[in-house]
């Protein structure tokens, strides 16, 4: 079992070590960002005026960012299922999908904070927009990392010499990018929508 | 779970779904509904495409125990602790 995806199960619980701690590292990440939204709605609820505020950011540009990252999370389980399968050529297509997925993502959102910037609407400019820039940017610092180990894993791919490491690396990999989704698809309305 | 083993789910229709999903979600926003009925369906949305990246792509629903208490363990926590919050952030000026 072990060796058919390159996964050893080395585990207490007979969950390999590798996905165990993916998931609480992602635990971790949870906390992170579960406390900065819960911040957000609270101070949000408690103060008058951010609807007004928040009319201001792009609600298209952001959907599309959002379509952007929910393909990109396809694109990744769809390489997963191709590593599973030993296709290599659709490990490669979907992984290069995915790296050029999230740099979509994070060229969407550096054209929406020049554009904000541009207006003045800097992280001083208030509370709503401290919040935006730290939530929006703290969530783009992570795509910035899973597009740097997705590409990484795209240079192994391409290597034959390599692929046996690929295998497993791309499950907790995909794992990441998906928590990385999850993260967008509440920042998504509770920024943009509300 | 032998992840050779692994039944895989309908990963395109799945995506399908999460389309729909924002689509619902944005025009909610972007459409005269009543306020409250709005992010009701805005949340909504949001929670079920979050459910169906977590169960499909994440795989959760193939996990064992462990990695679901792991998973939920956090949640729990911080939306625990934002709602303690309330009365005295919310209610509290």
């Amino acid at each position: 079992m072990g060796e058919a995806i390159g996964m050893e199960a080395r585990a207490v619980s007979d969950i390999p070590t590798g996905k165990v701690g993916m998931w609480w590292f992602l635990a971790s990440e949870i906390m992170v960002f579960g406390g900065l939204m819960g911040c957000y709605v609270l101070l949000r609820l408690a103060s008058a005026g951010w609807a007004e505020t928040a009319a201001h950011v792009s609600l298209p540009l952001a959907s599309v960012n959002t379509l952007v990252l929910l393909t990109s999370s396809l694109t990744m389980v769809l390489a997963f299922a191709a590593v599973e399968q030993r296709d290599r050529r659709g490990a490669r297509l979907f992984l290069s999908l995915t790296v050029l997925l999230g740099l979509t993502f994070l060229g969407i959102k550096a054209y929406e904070y020049s554009t904000e910037l541009a207006k003045g609407f800097t992280p001083l400019a208030g509370l709503f927009w401290s919040f935006y820039y730290a939530m929006t940017g703290l969530h783009a610092l992570h795509v910035l990392g899973g597009v740097s180990v997705n590409f990484m894993l795209l240079l192994m791919a391409l290597g034959g010499r390599l692929w046996p490491n690929v295998q497993h690396r791309v499950e907790l990999a995909g794992l990441y990018w998906h928590f990385v989704d999850i993260v967008w698809i509440f920042l998504f309305p509770l920024i943009y929508m509300t | 779970m032998a992840t050779g083993e692994r039944v895989h789910p309908n990963y395109v229709a799945v995506w399908g779904w999460l389309v729909a999903l924002l689509i619902v979600g944005v025009g909610s926003a972007s459409l005269p509904f009543p306020k409250a009925a709005s992010l009701v369906v805005i949340f909504g949305a949001a929670v079920a495409k979050a459910l169906l990246v977590a169960a499909n792509y994440m795989h959760l629903r193939f996990e064992p125990r462990l990695i679901y208490a792991i998973a939920i363990a956090p949640i729990v926590l911080f939306v625990s602790l934002t709602l303690l919050l309330v009365p005295d952030i919310v209610f509290g000026h």
